[in-house]
């Protein structure tokens, strides 16, 4: 909201210049900037012109001798307006004017001139200027040339959804009062007697709670003058006809919204009050046309709606040049009802701004008075009759104040009668009784509405800088959870980390079409999305995460490998889920291993590997994938097990989806939510180790194709327990090939290595267990050793 | 048998003159071979008494000893030197050496905020909490005494869900409700977690953001703890040497409320373009919890008071590290990720 700066000074004497007054405004809540200011120079003073006479070197141009009391300075000037005697603004060698223009000492066809004398164009304070500018007679000299002249500023102001009274110039005026303790010169407001009823209004709506209604006639409709036009036009709203600018400037400078009608365009003298009709029509001055419902509230004819109430004048009964008989409306609508129309028409104005955030019951009728005024004055018009509906009986809100509350909220205490001191200035009547404070609220502070909302005016007008402060009372033992990430997602999130993965966050939201690609389904959709990328919730971290991939890659990146935690939303609702992605080469290319032919990529081996090495501990396994996720490549992937429950798969993304990419994009998804529930980390316990040397043994072996890995592993665990000397192993080895190890066969190689606790083996005895194991192998799978 | 000590002081000169392995072999014949000197003396032994025999053959083994130790020690030092001539042929330029590119893992700047700020209200004494995204207009709006139909809710243009009443948390303050309604006062808690606010996304603006809560709820807290806690807060995460100050504000669910602005950190509090020419900086919204607010979990508003706070991440990392546009956060892009 634009408030202008000389307007507030009409209120209430302040010294307080305008960089000064939005601070204080900003320091009791309200933000206020400075928009707009005339003072866009620096060292321009008031001078007055001793003598002129002609350049000896320029017909146009005159040498002037100009004196600011104390000093002569001599100025070449180019005005024809230019004559002694006058008092002129001077800027000094070193001024800055608007625009940054800065003043030298320069010479002008070889005469030097000390300055310059400035027109109101290059003070930017007109358009355009016909030569300089020429101050009243009586101007003091020889002082900045602000202090003499009036520039408006204007301030930029943001009011919070509370503060509907904030929204005037009076509303403003009130706060700064209060703050700097004086008193407020309203603007004489003359209430006319013995003004007739018109006894037509009919208010037959509860949402309705006051309406007054004044008919003025003999009105002429014309342009409002330059105050008026002015007035209006810093305060960004375009001026249009006397009448209208009248109800503008009202509550520009009141707050209370009005609303103008052309008498004659109405089909009946009586006006009535009421919910709109199902899909009954208005055409507003904005010259669209609106379908309103029984909720909402509209001023009619009796013959159709000529207002939607409180938010937008129909356009037939609109002020025009031709208006005779102005009715003139001033009333008070409910805010939520005036909050819920504009939302459904999607018609919103200052006036339902307004509405919606609270209207005074006081001010209502100030200002259908303060209108009728400048109708009277400006326009001509006679105020011949007037009504006042009353739908509700008002009483101002009382609230009881106790002083040791204060204490209690603020933990310091105010002095009793400075606390008085405050709220009176607010204009807050106050009957002080023991240890307690009536207080009755003011019509326009409909904010307040209990004793908190009390303390806060006392300590916001006393300012927050006033507040003590102190060390809180730390007592309290930090225990429990204490981080963000889940401890087992903190220690995936390390473990990558070191591993060369960045760690991404990528929005909540999915694209339908997007899911489709990846065979997902969606649980939540977005009912009222402004943009379609946020179309319903993810149902998995892949989509986002894949995309990043491709990104990237298009970008020039050779390997991306990203994890993201955060929150997916599935059918069993929202999930704690940790993802992590991979593509790419292993590592950047190097000389030495280009030379022996060597450039890994991450693939579902290396995958499962990173996965292997980021789960904390021996509870956590993994097993076939009976439920494979359908993006996975059905037979590359894999579940993860912790203490026998599902937790997570992880496998390498669907050719058909990944058919962009040239190899393989290995992905994994746990699912937090569950986990983290019976997680236990595992306690440290040291296991005393033997210093006796180990033995290594390299051996392949020839299965069928179909025998999964882990059945030849457990076959392993089994054998090794038994002379308990295999003590860990290794596959190192992965070997198809139908020629040499015949169909459907798999060879693994693996290293296996041998210890004994107590003693140093024996070739013999290592060379025993191996064979023992070969046995078991092809006992109960079938493999034979390969040769 | 004087000679004894002279022969193992000659051979020692003569070793550690020696120029070469092969020079040091030939004192080692020299002396210990099959008819080196010492060697001799050695098989002299035989004709002296047995007292004799052992004094001297003591003697000599030590002086046996002594050489091999200076025969040994020559030899290191030209094993030694071969290296060193070796590892002169080997040099390699040290600066290629710097130039593989093994893997650097990096955590996102949203997280290192999220956790650096926790850190520090650990350390004042908060645990952390957390609550669902998907709210009801309960949790979201109305405990935290935003009224029906109140223009305060056009501040948060919510997301809602297809087919049932619940919406996207508009704010973490929800989390403030599930914290007092699940546990009775002292409560000490920060709630970090993802926000949506149902806008288009530009370079200031973005439909998924975090936010970090906190709430203290006791007797007697009251407006000074805030004040000082938050001080503190701010004190340690942007530096001791800037100013803090408190501006009075609106939220529904604190009463009085402020916002909390802090010195701007890069140009001090002379004004710049990152505090648009103000000298400060908006850092968070805080407040004393309102009544209303704690009368919705049940909690005595006579006996219990707090306070409640809200920190935006993005604004805060965006801050911190310089940058402009808030959608990089979610762009995942290798170049931006790097950085941190």
């Amino acid at each position: 909201m634009k408030i202008s700066y000389n307007w507030l000074k009409k209120f209430v004497d302040f010294k307080s210049n305008p960089q000064e007054i939005a601070d204080i405004l900003t320091f009791i809540g309200i933000e206020t900037n400075i928009a707009s200011s005339g003072f866009n120079w620096t060292k321009v003073i008031t001078a007055k012109v001793v003598s002129v006479e002609k350049h000896p070197n320029a017909d146009k141009l005159s040498l002037c001798l100009i004196n600011d009391d104390t000093n002569d300075y001599h100025i070449v000037c180019g005005a024809k307006n230019i004559a002694a005697g006058q008092i002129v603004p001077l800027s000094l060698i070193g001024a800055v004017l608007p625009g940054g223009f800065e003043i030298k000492k320069s010479k002008i066809r070889g005469i030097e001139s000390e300055g310059m004398i400035c027109s109101a164009a290059e003070l930017g304070l007109a358009q355009k200027s016909d030569g300089i500018m020429v101050l009243p007679e009586n101007t003091k000299v020889g002082v900045p040339l602000e202090t003499v002249l009036e520039p408006d500023t204007i301030f930029e102001i943001e009011i919070t959804p509370n503060r509907g009274d904030c929204l005037s110039h009076l509303g403003i005026v009130r706060e700064i009062a209060a703050k700097l303790k004086k008193p407020i010169n309203m603007p004489i407001i003359k209430q006319a007697y013995r003004v007739s009823v018109i006894n037509n209004i009919k208010v037959e709506s509860k949402l309705c709670l006051r309406y007054i209604g004044a008919v003025l006639t003999g009105v002429k409709v014309a342009p409002s003058p330059k105050w008026l036009v002015d007035s209006l036009e810093k305060c960004g709203i375009r001026p249009i006809n006397n009448i209208v600018d009248i109800t503008n400037f009202v509550m520009l400078e009141l707050g209370q919204p009005l609303h103008a009608f052309d008498m004659s365009k109405l089909a009946s003298n009586k006006l009535i009050v009421r919910n709109a009709n199902e899909n009954e029509k208005i055409t507003a001055l904005d010259g669209k046309q609106y379908s309103l419902d029984n909720e909402m509230l509209v001023i009619a004819d009796e013959s159709k709606p000529i207002a939607i109430a409180g938010v937008m004048g129909g356009e037939y009964s609109g002020i025009d040049e031709n208006t005779n008989t102005v009715f003139l409306e001033s009333a008070i609508f409910d805010s939520s009802s005036i909050r819920k129309t504009s939302k459904k028409l999607k018609l919103m104005s200052d006036s339902s701004y307004r509405y919606e955030r609270g209207v005074s019951w006081d001010i209502c009728e100030q200002a259908s008075w303060r209108a009728e005024n400048l109708i009277s004055q400006l326009a001509g018009g006679h105020l011949e009759k007037r009504e006042d509906v009353k739908n509700i009986d008002y009483k101002s809100l009382e609230v009881l104040l106790r002083l040791e509350k204060i204490e209690k909220v603020l933990g310091y205490s105010i002095d009793e009668q400075k606390v008085a001191q405050i709220l009176r200035f607010l204009g807050i009547d106050l009957q002080p009784r023991l240890g307690v404070i009536l207080c009755s609220i003011p019509s326009w502070r409909n904010d307040i509405k209990g004793e908190i909302d009390l303390i806060e005016e006392i300590v916001r007008i006393n300012g927050y800088e006033n507040i003590p402060q102190t060390d809180e009372n730390q007592t309290k033992k930090s225990i429990g959870i204490n981080s963000y990430f889940p401890k087992i997602v903190q220690s995936f999130r390390h473990r990558l980390y070191g591993l060369g993965f960045c760690e991404a966050l990528n929005y909540s939201f999915s694209e339908i079409k997007e899911l489709e690609m990846f065979g997902l389904k969606y649980q939540y959709k977005i009912a009222n999305p402004v943009s379609k990328e946020n179309e319903v919730l993810r149902p998995s971290l892949l989509p986002a995460l894949y995309k990043n991939i491709v990104n990237n890659i298009g970008q020039g990146a050779e390997s991306v490998a990203l994890f993201e935690y955060g929150k997916i939303y599935t059918d069993i609702g929202e999930r704690k889920t940790f993802g992590a992605i991979m593509y790419g080469s292993l590592w950047q290319e190097w000389w030495d291993w280009l030379a022996k032919g060597c450039k890994p990529q991450y693939d579902f081996y290396f995958g499962g590997g990173i996965v292997k090495n980021i789960l904390p501990d021996k509870y956590f396994s993994i097993s076939e994938n009976l439920n494979p996720n359908p993006y996975f490549h059905k037979g590359k992937t894999a579940a993860i097990v912790y203490r026998g429950k599902a937790v997570g798969q992880f496998g390498v993304i669907k050719p058909q989806i990944a058919k962009d990419l040239k190899n393989e994009v290995f992905y994994f998804e746990i699912d937090v939510e569950d986990l983290q529930s019976f997680y236990e980390e595992n306690p440290v316990i040291f296991n005393p180790f033997s210093r006796f040397p180990s033995v290594k043994r390299d051996i392949s072996i020839i299965a069928d194709a179909d025998i999964p890995f882990t059945k030849i592993e457990s076959v392993i665990k089994k054998t090794a327990k038994s002379a308990n000397i295999l003590k860990d192993y290794s596959l190192f080895s992965v070997y198809k090939d139908a020629q040499k190890i015949g169909k459907d066969k798999i060879s693994y190689s693996l290293r296996l290595s041998y210890k004994n606790d107590e003693k140093t083996l024996t070739d013999e005895e290592v060379n025993q267990d191996v064979n023992t194991l070969l046995e078991k192998l092809n006992q109960e799978l079938k493999i034979k050793l390969r040769d | 048998m004087n000679n004894i000590e002279e022969i193992v002081k000659k051979a020692s000169e003569q070793i550690q003159k020696a120029q070469n392995l092969e020079a040091v072999e030939a004192l080692k014949t020299q002396y210990l071979g099959k008819s080196g000197e010492i060697t001799k003396l050695l098989k002299s032994l035989s004709e002296y008494s047995v007292e004799e025999k052992k004094k001297i053959g003591a003697l000599l083994n030590c002086a046996k000893k002594d050489i091999e130790a200076e025969i040994e020690k020559r030899k290191e030092f030209f094993a030694s030197f071969e290296t060193e001539e070796n590892m002169k042929k080997e040099r390699t330029d040290f600066s290629s050496a710097f130039s593989f590119n093994f893997p650097k893992g990096h955590l996102h700047p949203i997280s290192q905020t999220i956790e650096d700020i926790s850190a520090i209200f650990k350390s004042l004494g908060f645990e952390t909490a957390q609550g669902p995204e998907i709210e009801t207009d309960w949790y979201n709006f109305e405990a935290l005494n935003h009224p029906a139909d109140h223009p305060a809710r056009d501040i948060q243009d919510t997301f809602y869900l297809e087919g049932m009443k619940n919406l996207l948390r508009t704010h973490t303050s929800p989390g403030q409700i599930h914290v007092m309604e699940n546990q009775q006062p002292p409560i000490k808690v920060i709630v970090p977690g993802r926000v949506y606010r149902n806008e288009a996304s530009d370079a200031s603006h973005s439909s998924t953001f975090h936010q970090i809560e906190g709430l203290s709820v006791d007797k007697n807290v009251t407006f000074i703890d805030l004040k000082s806690t938050l001080t503190l807060y701010a004190r340690n995460f942007f530096g001791f040497d800037l100013d803090i100050r408190f501006r009075p504000s609106y939220f529904p669910f604190t009463e009085p409320s402020a916002e909390m602005d802090v010195q701007c950190f890069f140009c001090k509090g002379k004004g710049c373009g990152v505090c648009k020419g103000t000298g400060w900086i908006e850092i968070l919204g805080c407040g004393m919890v309102h009544p209303n607010v704690l009368k919705a979990v049940k909690y005595d508003s006579e006996k219990y008071t707090g306070y409640a706070f809200g920190i935006g991440v993005e604004r805060i990392a965006m801050l911190k590290y310089g940058i402009d546009d808030i959608r990089l956060f979610y762009e995942n892009d290798l170049r931006f990720l790097r950085q941190f």
